[in-house]
């Protein structure tokens, strides 16, 4: 490994930039998302920015358990953020649909049919450590290395 | 024909920094003032309504919940004495009381939030990052009210899930004696700091003639001199002696104002609520039986209704929710977003009436 990756491994470990999209929830999982920029928890103290610009991101957040009107704008968002990324699917709903997920509802999920998921936190909502510790835990595990492995 | 000259089209969303869930806002500008907005609208529309149809009751209530995370007590809350006054249930005192608990800390903490996202529009982090960690503590208090910290699922039908514990009630009258202090500071900190002054003071204005023909609902409306509240027409505020805030300025400055003395005055309602608990049982049983109802709660936004009909197995055979975010959606993008006077205004203008837009959209 050139010293160059190395560099880079440990400055992406500690640089995480976050967006987040609803794509259709009750909005309860938003809520814990930003739960998590409360001194409390304080995601900023992890090198975890919340910006919710998609083209200056690292991870998407996607949470709700995705509407017709996101068809083709989730793929958009996706395509806007730079690589290496990765998307975190937060609570029931990008997983199951939760309890939306019923005949003559609008949803269509998971959302894994529409855009690559590599983690995803269940709960409804999960609480903001849950959240906190899965980015913490995926972000280096997708990062290192990532130009060797290309 | 009538023709005008737009400089730029600017769309805000529906991913943007400073909205907590999507919505797209369409500005047509000429310089730096807005000549029209368009707020779209159906990125969350996910038919709960539509498949509420035909479910029992004991379903639906979590489905109700699940319209709107930040205020989900009070959807728990309208929908359950909804169910009552169709069954004729009677409700225990001490549950009565626990829910206006339960239901005030939700207040307190969605407009916390409130006052939180509109701090971090107008780029002031500290003030909003002081609001967010008050809102913790106040979680803190739900969490050991009701066992969760978003949907909770408290009230059910003839009473509550589960009493509180004296270890819980000491637990919340000091974390409300902490939480009156701090707010108090904060609400200080917003009155007189003349920076945030400059961004709120006369920006967004919203006079009572224009709120009241658009039916503007909750903090919007009573920040523009309009005193309405369904709190009350509920039997358990009428006892507690409940009167709304009004301010007559109308402006941004006046909606978070008045947010923070609701704030200020739902502690004042838990106090009293939990200093004169009855005892008593917290559930008193019951059966839903057939009926139909148009039932209306106060929700941290607004008038909140909820038309119920349901037949003898008590499945909610058809359901109507009106929730309270369309109105003042609708009274921004018509007299505050258009002819603002400058485009930097229009998020934190928007922000400022609180849409929920998971709620408006269900």
């Amino acid at each position: 490994m050139t010293l160059l990756q190395k560099i880079k491994n440990i400055v992406r470990s500690r640089s995480i930039h976050v967006c987040y999209v609803d794509v259709g929830s009750c909005n309860g999982c938003d809520i814990e998302v930003l739960a998590c920029l409360s001194p409390r928890y304080d995601i900023e103290q992890y090198g975890i920015v919340v910006h919710n610009n998609p083209r200056e991101a690292d991870i998407l957040l996607i949470i709700g358990a995705f509407t017709p009107g996101w068809e083709d704008k989730l793929r958009m968002v996706w395509d806007r953020i730079p690589a290496p990324k990765a998307a975190v699917a937060i609570g029931n709903c990008p997983v199951s649909g939760c309890c939306f997920n019923r005949p003559g509802s609008l949803v269509d999920p998971p959302v894994s049919k529409h855009i690559p998921v590599a983690a995803s936190v269940p709960g409804c909502p999960p609480r903001p450590t849950e959240i906190l510790s899965a980015i913490l835990s995926i972000a280096p595990t997708v990062f290192r290395d990532y130009e060797v492995n290309q | 024909m009538n023709r005008r000259t737009v400089d730029v089209s600017i769309p805000l969303g529906p991913v943007h920094p400073c909205f907590k869930e999507p919505a797209r806002i369409k500005c047509e500008t000429r310089g730096e003032y807005v000549l029209s907005a368009e707020v779209e609208l159906g990125y969350m529309k996910k038919g709960i309504e539509r498949i509420m149809k035909g479910r029992p009751w004991q379903e639906v209530m979590f489905l109700a919940e699940r319209v709107c995370g930040i205020c989900s007590v009070i959807h728990n809350m309208v929908f359950i004495e909804a169910m009552e006054s169709i069954s004729a249930i009677e409700v225990p005192d001490r549950a009565a009381m626990l829910r206006v608990v339960a239901n005030e800390l939700d207040r307190m903490q969605s407009h916390l939030l409130a006052n939180f996202s509109y701090c971090y529009t107008i780029e002031h982090e500290t003030l909003a990052m002081y609001l967010l960690d008050q809102r913790e503590t106040v979680m803190d208090m739900l969490e050991r009210l009701t066992g969760a910290r978003v949907t909770c699922a408290y009230i059910v039908p003839g009473g509550v899930r589960a009493d509180i514990l004296p270890d819980d009630m000491n637990f919340i009258t000091s974390g409300l004696r902490e939480l009156e202090k701090n707010i108090s500071r904060y609400m200080r900190m917003f009155e007189t700091a003349p920076l945030i002054g400059l961004r709120s003071r006369s920006i967004g204005n919203l006079t009572l003639e224009a709120a009241s023909r658009a039916h503007a609902v909750g903090p919007t409306a009573r920040a523009s001199g309009i005193n309405e509240d369904r709190r009350l027409f509920h039997p358990t505020y009428k006892r507690l002696c409940f009167q709304p805030v009004t301010r007559k300025e109308g402006d941004n400055y006046a909606r978070i104002m008045v947010r923070f003395q609701e704030v200020m005055q739902s502690i004042g309602i838990i106090r009293q609520c939990l200093s004169g608990l009855p005892h008593g049982k917290v559930r008193g049983g019951g059966t839903c039986s057939a009926g139909a109802v148009r039932y209306s709660g106060e929700a941290p936004r607004g008038e909140l209704t909820y038309e119920i009909t349901t037949d003898d197995a008590g499945r909610v055979v058809e359901i109507a929710i009106q929730t309270p975010s369309i109105m003042n959606i609708e009274v921004c993008t018509h007299d505050l977003l258009t002819g603002a006077e400058s485009i930097a205004d229009v998020t934190s203008i928007f922000v400022s009436c609180d849409p929920c837009i998971a709620c408006t959209e269900r």
